[in-house]
C-alpha cells in the first residue's frame, strides 16, 4: 500500500488527511484497497473479449454507495469519533454534522479549542437536571405538568412532551435545518440531538430526521454526491484529483462528478455548460430538428427514424438509401462529409458573387445559425441514437439473447459479444455526441486542429456507424432465421472486430481531445499506436511507430489485423474487409 | 366562533398583556377574532420616534406558538428596518423564532428596534442608505414623519 499513498499524496491532501485520521481507528472499506491493476491506465487486452467493454472502468476512482453502505460509513465515522473524543454517540454525530462530516476537521478544531467548538455546536459539558419538584411550568404551552411528563435537553430547560413533539415536528417539516435544532429557550443554545428526537417525536418525524441525517452525510460532504438520475438513490464517493470526472452509477446513469451533467468526457465541464445554455437559448429554433421524421429525399414520404444508426433505407418500393443527418444519398457519402460512413464535417456554403452589405449580413446570420444547427443536429441525433441503443440493449438482455441462443444453438454465454458491442455503441454515441459540442467551440481559425479533430471524429464516427449498423441490422438476420446459420460464426468475428476497432478509434479521439489536440502533425499513426499500446508489453518487440498489426493476440489466431484500421480479417482474405487495405 | 378552540396559552398571554401591560406598549385582541391584536407602541424617548404613537397589527397564525406571530406597522414610519408596507425586519420574527418567546417579547423587541435602528440589516434600502451616509439628516426625516403621521394631530 506504500506506493498507493505516494501516488495519491500529491493530488489529494484533504482526502489523505481524512484517511490518515480514520486509519487510527477504522479502516474504511473499499477506499484504501486500491484497484492496483487499474491504476496503470488501459490494460489493452484484446485477447480477452469479456474485458473489452469500456476499458476506462478499470481505473475506477469512485465507489457507488447504496443506503446500507452510507449508513454503515456514517455509523463508522460517528462511532470512531466518539471513541477518540470519549464522547457520546449523539455528540459525535452533532460534531460531524457541524463540520460537514470531515473527521479530520473535527479533530483539528476540537483539539485546538474544545471550549469554542462546544459553544458553536451547543454541547454542554454537564447535564443539568430539571428542577426537582413534582410539577413544572412548560415554557411553551404555559401549563403546569407533572415532572414526569416533561423533558429537557442537557440544559435542564423543561418543556412538556407534547410541546416538544410540536417543536420537533415544526423543525422537521421546515427541512434539513432540524439537524441543527437547539433548545426552545431563546437564551439557550443547547443542541438537540437524535436521542431527543427518538425519545420525543412521532414516528414519521423520526424517520424524516433520520433521512435528513443520511442526506446530509452525502450532501455536506466534499467527497460524495447523489446520483442525479431521477429516482436513483445511489451516491458516489469520489477520489478527488484522480483524473476523469466521469462516473457510472449502478442505476446505469453515467454522469460527470464535477458538474453532475451527464457524462461528457472528453469535453470539459465549461464547454458543456456553455453548450447547454446555448441550446436553451436556441431551443425554439431547434424544435423542428427534434422532430423524429424527415421526408425521404427521393420520394418525399415522411420517414421515421426509429433505429439508432444513421443509414436509413426508405420503405419499399422506393428503398432509397440516405444519410439521416445530411439527407445525402448514402452511396455518395464520401470525402465531402468526412468519410464514407461519416457525416461530421461542417462547411458553410461558400457562394461566389457580389453581395451588398445587407445581403452579406443576412448571409452571415444564416450561416451562424446553420453552423450551430449542423452541430446541434448531430449532438441531438447521437443523443437519441444512444437512447435507442440503450433500449435495444435492454431488449437484447431481457429477451433477444435467449431467443438467439435457441435459434443459433449457442449457449448464452457465447453471445456476450453482442452485449459488448451494444455497450460500446452506447458509450461511443455519448462521446461522439459531446464531440459535437466540442467542435462547435473549436475556433475556426485553428485550421490544423480543426482538420485533425474532424479527421479523428470522422474516423470514430465511421467506425461507430459500421458497428451500430452491424449490431442492429445484421443481427436481425440471425434473429429471424429458422435454423442455425453457419454464417453466424463470421458475424461473431465481424461484430467483435468492429467493437474493438471502434473502441480504438474512440480512445484516440478521447485522448486527442483531452490533450487539447496538441498532437497535430504529420505522424497521426504515432498517435494511434501510442494511445492504444503504450503499456502493452508486446509493443516492445516492435520499436518506433509500429502499427498495431504487430501486436497480434492469441484469441483470433486465424485472423490478421489490418494495419490501417485494425480490423480482424479472416486469414483467407487478402484485403481488409473494412477498408480494403491490402494485407501486409 | 373562530375563538372556541383558542389554546390556553393564547388566553393566558392575552390576560397577562391586559393585566400587566409592558411600559409604552398596549395590545388588545379584536372582539371578533381573538388571534388578531390591535397594538400601540409609544416612540421611545431619546429616539427620533419620541412623541409618536405607532399603530401595529399582530396576528397569531394557526401554528402559533410553533410559528412566529405576524406583525406589521400600520402607521407610516421612517426606519431602515421597516418597509413602506410596515413589514419589520427582525430575526425573532423569522429564523430566530422560538415557541418559548411571547407576544410581549416580540413587542418589546420591536420597541427596542425603534431605539436602535440597524441600517446594516435593512429592509428598506433607500432609508438604510440615507441612514448610513447622513445619519443626522435621516434622523430629521424620521422625526418629521413621526410628527406628520404618528402624533394624531
Ligand atoms: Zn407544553
Ligand atoms: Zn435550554
Ligand atoms: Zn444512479
Ligand atoms: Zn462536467
Ligand atoms: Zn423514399
Ligand atoms: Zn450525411
Ligand atoms: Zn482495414
Amino acid at each position: 500500500m506504500e506506493s498507493d499513498y505516494d501516488t495519491q499524496d500529491a493530488s489529494d491532501t484533504e482526502s489523505m488527511e481524512d484517511d490518515f485520521y480514520s486509519e487510527e481507528t477504522v479502516v474504511r472499506d473499499g477506499e484504501d484497497e486500491g484497484e492496483d491493476e487499474g491504476k496503470y491506465g488501459f490494460s489493452d487486452n484484446e485477447s480477452d473479449d469479456s474485458d473489452v467493454i469500456v476499458s476506462e472502468r478499470l481505473q475506477q476512482n469512485y465507489t457507488v454507495l447504496d443506503e446500507t453502505d452510507i449508513r454503515q460509513r456514517q455509523e463508522d465515522d460517528i462511532r470512531s469519533l466518539s471513541m477518540v473524543l470519549s464522547t457520546s454517540r449523539v455528540h459525535a454525530c452533532l460534531l460531524l454534522r457541524h463540520f460537514n462530516w470531515s473527521v479530520s476537521k473535527v479533530h483539528e478544531e476540537w483539539f485546538a479549542d474544545e471550549e469554542s467548538v462546544r459553544r458553536a455546536v451547543g454541547l454542554l459539558g454537564k447535564q443539568v437536571e430539571m428542577p426537582n419538584v413534582a410539577e413544572l411550568l412548560c415554557g411553551i404551552c404555559f401549563e403546569v405538568h407533572p415532572r414526569t411528563a416533561m423533558s429537557s435537553a442537557a440544559c435542564g430547560h423543561p418543556f412538556c412532551d407534547s410541546c416538544w413533539r410540536g417543536y420537533i415536528g415544526t423543525a422537521v417539516t421546515n427541512g434539513p435545518g432540524c439537524l441543527m435544532l437547539r433548545c426552545p429557550d431563546p437564551s439557550c443554545s443547547a443542541a438537540i440531538g437524535q436521542d431527543m428526537i427518538d425519545m420525543l417525536a412521532i414516528d414519521e418525524d423520526k424517520q424524516k430526521y433520520s433521512h435528513y441525517l443520511l442526506r446530509s452525510f452525502i450532501e455536506n460532504n466534499r467527497k460524495t454526491k447523489w446520483c442525479p438520475a431521477p429516482g436513483c438513490e445511489f451516491a458516489i464517493d469520489f477520489v478527488m484529483g484522480s483524473g476523469s470526472y466521469d462516473v457510472s452509477c449502478n442505476c446505469s446513469h453515467s454522469f460527470c462528478w464535477n458538474c453532475t451533467e451527464e457524462a461528457h468526457r472528453p469535453v470539459e465541464c465549461s464547454t458543456v455548460a456553455k453548450w447547454i445554455l446555448k441550446n436553451s437559448a436556441e431551443s425554439e429554433n431547434m424544435n423542428w430538428i427534434l422532430a423524429n421524421s424527415k421526408p425521404c429525399p427521393k420520394c418525399k414520404r415522411p420517414i421515421e427514424k426509429n433505429q439508432g444508426c444513421m443509414h436509413i433505407t426508405c420503405t419499399p418500393p422506393c428503398k432509397h438509401e440516405f444519410c439521416w443527418l445530411c439527407l445525402g444519398s448514402w452511396i455518395e457519402h464520401g470525402e465531402r462529409t468526412g468519410g464514407f460512413y461519416a457525416c461530421n464535417r461542417y462547411e458553410a456554403a461558400k457562394e461566389e458573387g457580389v453581395y451588398d452589405e445587407s445581403e452579406r449580413r443576412r448571409e452571415m446570420a444564416k450561416n451562424s445559425l446553420e453552423r450551430y444547427t449542423h452541430y446541434y443536429e448531430r449532438w441531438a441525433t447521437n443523443q437519441r441514437s444512444r437512447q435507442k441503443a440503450l433500449a435495444q440493449l435492454h431488449n437484447i438482455q431481457t429477451e433477444k439473447l435467449e431467443k438467439l441462443s435457441k435459434i443459433q444453438c449457442q449457449p448464452e454465454s457465447q453471445l456476450k459479444f453482442i452485449i459488448e458491442a451494444m455497450l460500446q455503441v452506447v458509450e461511443c454515441r455519448r462521446v461522439l455526441k459531446w464531440t459535437y459540442a466540442y467542435g462547435y467551440y473549436l475556433p475556426e481559425h485553428e485550421h490544423a486542429k480543426r482538420q485533425f479533430f474532424e479527421y479523428l471524429q470522422g474516423e470514430a464516427e465511421a467506425g461507430l456507424e459500421r458497428l451500430h449498423q452491424c449490431a442492429e441490422k445484421e443481427l436481425r438476420v440471425y434473429l429471424e432465421a429458422e435454423v442455425p446459420m453457419k454464417e453466424f460464426a463470421d458475424f461473431r468475428v465481424k461484430l467483435a472486430g468492429l467493437t474493438s476497432v471502434t473502441r480504438n478509434y474512440f480512445q484516440n479521439l478521447v485522448q486527442a481531445l483531452e490533450s487539447g489536440l496538441e498532437d497535430v502533425g504529420p505522424n497521426r499513426q504515432t498517435n494511434s499506436s501510442k494511445s492504444s499500446s503504450s503499456k502493452n508489453i508486446s509493443s516492445k518487440n516492435s520499436p518506433g511507430n509500429s502499427p498495431k498489426s504487430s501486436t497480434t493476440t492469441n484469441n483470433f489466431d486465424n485472423y490478421w489485423y489490418c494495419e490501417r484500421c485494425t480490423f480482424a480479417n479472416p486469414s483467407s482474405n487478402q484485403a481488409c474487409e473494412m477498408c480494403e487495405h491490402r494485407r501486409h | 366562533m373562530a375563538n372556541t378552540n383558542l389554546p390556553r396559552r393564547i388566553i393566558k398571554e392575552t390576560q397577562r398583556l391586559l393585566s400587566e401591560p409592558a411600559p409604552g406598549i398596549s395590545a388588545s385582541p379584536s372582539e371578533d377574532n381573538m388571534r388578531y391584536f390591535n397594538v400601540m407602541i409609544l416612540g421611545p424617548t431619546q429616539s427620533p420616534f419620541e412623541g409618536g404613537v405607532f399603530k401595529l397589527e399582530l396576528f397569531l397564525p394557526e401554528e402559533y406558538p410553533m410559528a412566529a406571530p405576524k406583525v406589521r406597522f400600520l402607521t407610516k414610519i421612517y426606519h431602515p428596518n421597516i418597509d413602506k408596507l410596515g413589514r419589520i425586519c427582525l430575526d425573532i420574527l423569522k429564523d430566530k423564532w422560538s415557541p418559548a418567546l411571547q407576544i410581549r417579547t416580540v413587542l418589546l423587541s420591536i420597541q427596542a428596534l425603534l431605539s436602535a435602528p440597524n441600517p446594516d440589516d435593512p429592509l428598506s434600502d433607500n432609508i438604510a442608505k440615507h441612514w448610513k451616509t447622513n445619519e443626522a439628516e435621516a434622523v430629521e426625516t424620521a422625526k418629521e414623519w413621526t410628527r406628520l403621521y404618528a402624533t394624531g394631530a
